[in-house]
């Protein structure tokens, strides 16, 4: 009974059992992946070792000679302030952009899910600014956080409130990057989740109503948890991404500022390799950022992971 | 599911369609309109402010040698060099020269890069300070057969020697001298006379200048600072500004005495002269409170709305000022120091070392003609490397550039040229300048942590 269960390829063990070391059984399979495998292993995993080797070097650019420095670049690394401060600011930055984002975009599908007069019309609205191009949502929402002249702070000021230094504030700037940040891509998550919601039956939600929930209840009780793998992964997906911001402080705050209150990784990383050629250095930082990212994905993979899937 | 299919494909349709009608990211925006027409706007609006559109791609004749030129001016001196540029192709038909204009940040970084990969611009535009950084990597050429002692056709004894010596390295010289620009003072007349000030007369002195800023700050309800019932938390006009934190506080370290290094290996931004220029500008803002933080302070666009009256800027403000209609006046860089000194830098043409044939000998022509164009040059605010040039400005149309090239000539330095010297400002001293105006941290600390780091950067450029 047992060589006849199913795989998931379609075929019994016993069948896969007999045929799986063939040789053209193998071929063929190996066939079949190559054309990605050739393009994943030129520009993704070969950069990747690349990167991890350069990282080893004093590697300049220009010089003639890469001599082989082991893992000083790591140890420097672990010494410079600026790259605590800088690791410190994407920490910030990507889990309140990765918090808020997940929460709001949530929030959002579900009320441009519900059946209301003009929903496509909002829904396209709050998708529109996914489309921009970081530099130019990051000049746009630089004017209208704009501390003297922006939009923003015109009609605080018109309201009789005081006026807000958005990107001026050293304790402000990186919510103010991350309130920027939101609403340029609350978009996509917002899809995703929309999707999620159309995908739960309605006759889950009928027999809770039957059962007397309110809206909250169908809410605590069916929406989150059925919608827990979209959360999942566009929390994780947002935390990789928002770790990497580079766009909005670069062109928002030009480069960082005030002081270094919004240097991030990759600003660090950018400059250090091509501004100033560094490129063992800026590997390191690379490689230092990888490692730091999957930490936190793995961390993310155990709390979420035990959670059972729910079946319906 | 159908309609959220539908929805979702409508929404990748208008992705699609707004990407398609904009230009891809590496695709330099459309051409403007030459810079020689830009005063017929003027004269057809005269009553309102026409700033003058710097182009950021310029095509100048349809001659078959085609150049490329790049350089970082995009403040409103690119119009100047671009109509330097058409003049020269008017007058050399076989040449056409692609002029491209990009911020100095974003310059570098795609200079070198392009360098690197071995596809340079013909020609291209730097500082002198940053001959070292670049030379060191064997990206620029040697240019001494430019000059008339190697047989070239710039004359060498018509250049100001301090702007020679500035190009010279290990018995090369890199590049050909425009002009010698630096830091001054401008300020609002109008301002001036409200203020009880004589609109004619330049406060010299750290006295004069912090008296004049007192009574140029105006709150909400018309208190001047220092006068009682003034309040620094309503502050309507601003006496003046840090502005740009580099030249500002290097000229002011120098005026005591002080430097960012001792130019052989040693950070020295713990030094009594340099606490003290930083803690005058600090003054200013904390203290006295007539100068506003920096963050989210823009400085250009708060004196054209005349609500700034003393601005520490460079001679390249002249076009801005005039664009926006300021009755500016100008003056040398205030003594608040011991010695009276001012930040200078050259902006200097190049070619890369590859160049060769028909580009090498039109590159030649185009940066022989720049350079004897430095009257037209001047007409930006920059005064001319050329000495027979400087001299023959006329005050009715060069003004601020003979004031402010008579103090360059006087009392201007060059920073120190060290090979990593845009790593030293960029990661070393200017973050934590802007922390300290910014009241981040403290004058001492800040300055114990630009030293920290900019000898962290000296000892690994080695």
């Amino acid at each position: 009974m047992a060589t006849e269960l199913s795989t998931t390829q379609g075929h019994t063990a016993h069948q896969h059992r007999r045929t799986w070391r063939t040789p053209m059984y193998t071929l063929t399979n190996y066939l079949f992946i190559l054309p990605f495998l050739i393009l994943f292993v030129t520009f993704v995993a070969g950069p990747i070792f690349y990167s991890f080797w350069i990282s080893l070097h004093d590697w300049k650019i220009l010089a003639r000679e890469q001599p082989f420095i082991g893992l000083a670049n790591y140890i420097n690394l672990m010494r410079d302030g600026i790259w605590w401060i800088a690791l410190r600011n994407s920490l910030y930055f990507a889990f309140l952009t990765s918090i808020i984002n997940t929460i709001f975009a949530l929030v959002v599908a579900m009320l441009v899910n519900a059946p209301i007069r003009g929903r496509d019309f909002f829904r396209f609205v709050f998708y529109a600014p996914v489309v921009l191009s970081v530099a130019a949502m990051g000049i746009i929402m630089s004017w209208m956080m704009n501390t003297q002249f922006g939009i923003i702070n015109y009609f605080l000021v018109w309201l009789g409130l005081p006026p807000v230094r958005w990107l001026a504030d050293p304790n402000l700037v990186i919510p103010s990057l991350s309130l920027a940040t939101v609403w340029w891509g609350f978009g996509f998550p917002m899809v995703i989740y929309l999707a999620g919601l159309q995908g739960i039956p309605d006759h889950l939600y009928e027999a809770a109503r039957i059962d007397g929930a309110n809206t909250w209840q169908t809410i605590r009780h069916i929406t989150i948890p059925l919608m827990m793998p979209s959360i999942f992964f566009v929390f994780v997906t947002q935390l990789i991404a928002h770790f990497q911001v580079f766009g909005q402080p670069y062109i928002m705050t030009g480069g960082g500022g005030p002081g270094r209150s919004s240097y991030t990784v990759i600003i660090y990383l950018y400059q250090t390799a091509w501004r100033y050629f560094l490129m063992g250095y800026g590997a390191a930082i690379a490689v230092a950022l990888a490692l730091v990212i999957l930490f936190f994905t793995l961390i993310q993979f155990r709390i979420f992971g035990r959670r059972s899937v729910i079946e319906y | 599911m159908k309609r959220m299919r539908l929805w979702v494909v409508g929404m990748l349709i208008v992705a699609l369609l707004i990407g398609a009608c904009a230009p891809p990211p590496s695709q330099p925006p459309a051409v403007e309109a030459p810079a020689a027409e830009a005063p017929a706007a003027e004269e057809a609006a005269p009553t309102e402010p026409t700033p003058t559109a710097t182009p950021i791609v310029a095509e100048a004749g349809a001659g078959a040698t085609r150049l490329i030129y790049w350089n970082g001016l995009t403040g409103s001196d690119g119009v100047t060099m671009v109509e330097m540029v058409q003049k020269f192709t008017e007058e050399n038909p076989d040449v056409s020269v692609r002029v491209e204009m990009m911020p100095w940040g974003t310059y570098f970084d795609k200079l070198l890069t392009s360098l690197v990969s071995g596809s340079p611009p013909d020609l291209f535009l730097l500082h002198e300070f940053e001959i070292p950084q670049f030379a060191g990597q064997g990206v620029l050429a040697d240019m001494s057969d430019y000059y008339d002692d190697h047989g070239g056709p710039v004359p060498v004894s018509d250049i100001y020697p301090q702007v020679l010596k500035a190009l010279e390295l290990d018995g090369a010289r890199y590049g050909v001298p425009l002009d010698i620009h630096g830091w001054g003072l401008w300020y609002n007349k109008d301002l001036f006379v409200e203020a009880g000030l004589d609109p004619e007369t330049c406060p010299a002195t750290a006295e004069e200048f912090v008296a004049a800023a007192r009574k140029l700050t105006k709150d909400a309800n018309g208190k001047r600072a220092g006068e009682e019932g003034f309040d620094p938390t309503q502050i309507e006009q601003w006496g003046t500004a840090v502005s740009w934190q580099k030249p500002t506080t290097l000229s002011t370290m120098w005026q005591f005495g002080g430097d960012w290094s001792d130019r052989a290996g040693n950070a020295t931004l713990t030094s009594d002269a340099v606490k003290k220029a930083v803690q005058f500008w600090y003054d200013l803002i904390y203290v006295e409170h007539v100068a506003p933080p920096p963050a989210g302070f823009d400085t250009w666009q708060t004196m054209a709305a005349g609500r700034l009256g003393m601005l520490p800027e460079g001679s390249w403000f002249l076009n801005f000022a005039n664009d926006n209609e300021i009755n500016w006046g100008v003056c040398p860089f205030p003594k608040i120091g011991d010695e009276h000194v001012t930040w200078i830098s050259s902006h200097v043409i190049y070619t890369p070392p590859t160049l060769a044939g028909e580009k090498l000998e039109a590159a030649k022509r185009l940066i022989s003609f720049l350079t004897e164009q430095g009257a037209l040059w001047a007409t930006s605010g920059q005064p001319p490397a050329r000495i027979s040039q400087f001299e023959s400005l006329t005050p009715d149309r060069y003004l601020s550039a003979i004031v402010l090239g008579t103090s360059f000539q006087e009392i201007g330095r060059y920073d120190f040229a060290h090979p990593c010297i845009q790593q030293v400002i960029d990661q070393g001293y200017m973050p934590e300048f802007d922390a300290i105006y910014n009241n981040l941290k403290t004058v001492e600390q800040g300055l114990a942590d630009a030293n920290a780091r900019v000898q962290d950067i000296l000892d690994r450029c080695r």
